[in-house]
């Protein structure tokens, strides 16, 4: 096993580094295990408090559950909590009906995007994890987003050792990944041993579990018996199936991943 | 204890499709992934790819050839990060951002091919980087009808390449990461060969933490309730409680009072650890901290020796270097020796400038900072130019 401790001593520097270098960060949270966890090494990294804005995107079709969690634990860790939504797409009717493609973009790169432009973040900290797709093992921790919001992965940063990089490149943004080295398995050790709160739709019911959470009519469930942490930990060790195997926007096309993130998507 | 292994070699011998090759014997792909594979290679007319598993974007797939690093983790005796680099000339900065973490490297050579352009450099490199740990799996040994005498000639050129570069005593592994032939699982094929497979030398290779002076580097000063918190990372050595410490080149000194891993307070943070510390003086970003009777050494002036991956780099040009937190203005007061980075070998003396992949040994004038030998403290004697990006990247001699 990898050893927590590395990869939490790794994500407190990172963090850390992130704040020292940009004016003005903010981290995503989904409410889901990876960013729940982001949080919580926040938490550790900045001595009990996260002393920048909290975003949840909202897109209207989040499982109802989710609010609850969100807000719960928002008023319980003390976040600056912002909630953004595409009001527009929304009134619009944009729904997973118009294309996973178009209503990713819409509800939550989009939103993301006006976010961003009316609160002037220059840093972005997300959730994202190398083993979850093959696209975003390609990152950078520091990654930078040039003014339309375009990832440049043809041509990315130099980026030794510890040593990431803000450039002038990043004209609206740079990403900062704090959990890139960080595998599913990993995160589920991390939150029994760190007792992070998690959503119930990650343990099993009837048989069926969520394994990845998204919005509502675009995430599946897995067949599953694990209703503990330890019984998730048990069924990832021997599991063949992919994480994100319930999620649709990763699997519509080939390719459809790269499309979205080279737009702006997580 | 955790591996990285970087397989490193010219373009078109095998390193993606090394890399699918360990992914699907150890049985790391999930369901579906090799459908997908299968799917893909349908749609672009071709036959079923190893290397389709590592490589993601579109352009890599279509192109055939991989453009940016990515890593995979694997399961042998202990848990390997395996990191992917591209093998074209034009990527060698994703090459270097792939390799720098590193442990040990693979590099493959082609039976068929031999040495190329990119044999050489990935070799200096990793090199550089202080990479001592190298295998030498001959490659695409299916399409020499695995003969002996082949891999013996391979074996002959690329271990002199090898020793004017600075190794030695690195064992060549004949196989065929295409047909699966001595990487996860022995091969029949080639009963002349007696050594181990490639998962059973990295299985072999035993790593280890060299007992160092303590380094801390400070990232940044919190107020949190009203005290003081310095954070920062334990680059080598341990820290505790009570030391008496010296923080350069800020040239302050005091006492540890206390060691934050929150919620935790600890008596000693070792090598790695991220942690937050109160002393009675006040360093800032870009300090290091060490035991008074064993400090940082502050220089104004030293030698390194870098890869440049930008236009050109000239003498007297001022630009910024990085180590550890420290970021300073340096100056080029003598580029000394310009090196070949395919082999390492002196090709010029007092340059007046070199340029994209090219490496030299330079004589820095810097503000003052803390650098270390990269040979006595590897975490401090290693450095990037910047001029608004990374452009260069190298160590302190």
């Amino acid at each position: 096993m990898p050893d927590l401790k590395d990869l939490e001593n790794k994500s407190l520097y990172i963090l850390r580094e992130a704040y020292a270098e940009f004016k003005n960060p903010a981290v995503l949270w989904s409410t889901g295990k990876d960013s729940t966890v982001t949080l919580w090494l926040c938490h550790k990294a900045f001595f009990g408090k996260i002393p920048f804005p909290v975003i949840h995107i909202d897109t209207g079709y989040k499982f109802k559950a989710m609010y609850a969690f969100r807000d719960n634990l928002a008023k319980e860790w003390g976040m600056n909590l912002i909630v953004a939504k595409n009001e527009e797409a929304m009134r619009d009717g944009m729904g997973p009906e118009k294309g996973h493609f178009e209503c990713c973009t819409r509800l939550k790169t989009e939103a993301l995007m006006r976010c961003l432009e009316q609160h002037n973040f220059d840093a972005l900290i997300l959730s994202i994890r190398r083993d979850e797709h093959g696209i975003r093992a390609k990152e950078r921790y520091f990654s930078p987003r040039d003014s339309e919001f375009k990832w440049n992965y043809k041509d990315q940063p130099l980026e030794m050792w510890d040593q990431y990089q803000k450039t002038t490149e990043a004209k609206t943004h740079t990403r900062v990944h704090p959990i890139l080295h960080w595998r599913e398995l990993d995160m589920w050790e991390y939150i029994k041993q760190e007792g992070i709160p998690s959503h119930p739709m990650y343990f099993a019911q009837n048989g069926k579990r969520y394994r990845s959470l998204g919005c509502e009519p675009c995430t599946a469930t897995i067949d599953s018996s694990a209703a503990t942490i330890d019984e998730i930990v048990a069924e990832l060790r021997e599991t063949k199936i992919a994480e994100r195997s319930g999620r649709a926007q990763d699997k519509e096309k080939a390719f459809t991943m790269q499309k979205l993130r080279a737009l702006g998507y997580m | 204890m955790d591996c990285n292994v970087v397989i490193i070699g010219h373009v078109d011998h095998g390193k993606s499709t090394l890399i699918g090759r360990l992914l699907y014997d150890s049985e790391s792909v999930t369901e579906g992934r090799v459908q997908e594979i299968q799917k893909l290679a349908d749609e672009f007319k071709r036959r079923f790819e190893f290397a389709y598993f590592i490589d993601s974007f579109d352009d890599e797939l279509k192109e055939e050839r991989t453009i940016d690093t990515s890593q995979v983790m694997f399961k042998g005796k202990r848990i390997y990060t395996v990191t992917d680099v591209p093998g074209h000339k034009e990527f060698i900065k994703n090459m270097l951002t792939g390799a720098s973490h590193a442990d040990v490297a693979v590099l493959v050579v082609a039976s068929q091919e031999g040495i190329k352009e990119q044999t050489g450099r990935h070799t200096f490199l990793i090199n550089m980087l202080g990479i001592k740990n190298l295998f030498v799996l001959v490659n695409k040994m299916d399409l020499v009808d695995y003969k002996q005498d082949v891999f013996e000639k391979v074996k002959t050129d690329v271990t002199q390449l090898l020793s004017t570069v600075g190794f030695q005593n690195v064992s060549f592994i004949p196989g065929s990461a295409w047909e699966g032939d001595n990487i996860y699982k022995k091969s029949n094929r080639m009963p002349w060969y007696k050594g181990p497979t490639l998962i059973e030398a990295l299985d072999q290779i035993e790593l280890r933490e060299e007992s160092k002076p303590l380094r801390f580097v400070v990232q940044d000063t919190y107020t949190i309730e009203g005290e003081k918190i310095t954070v920062g990372r334990v680059e080598s050595g341990s820290l505790c409680k009570g030391d008496k410490v010296v923080f350069q080149p800020s040239g302050i000194s005091g006492t540890i009072g206390r060691i934050i891993y929150y919620p935790d307070e600890i008596e000693k943070a070792e090598t790695g650890d991220s942690v937050g510390i109160v002393t009675d003086c006040s360093p800032v970003r870009g300090d290091v901290c060490g035991l008074i009777d064993n400090p940082p050494h502050v220089s104004t002036e030293f030698l390194g020796e870098a890869v440049l991956l930008d236009e050109n780099l000239k003498h007297g040009e001022t630009v910024e270097i990085r180590c550890g937190t420290k970021r300073a203005k340096c100056t080029v007061k003598e580029l000394q020796e310009k090196l070949n980075s395919e082999t390492g070998e002196v090709i010029g003396k007092s340059p007046e400038h070199i340029s994209e992949h090219e490496a030299a040994t330079i004589i820095f004038r810097s503000e003052p900072m803390v650098v270390e030998k990269f040979s006595e403290i590897p975490e401090l004697g290693r450095f990037v130019l910047v001029r608004d990006k990374n452009i260069a990247a190298g160590i302190v001699l």
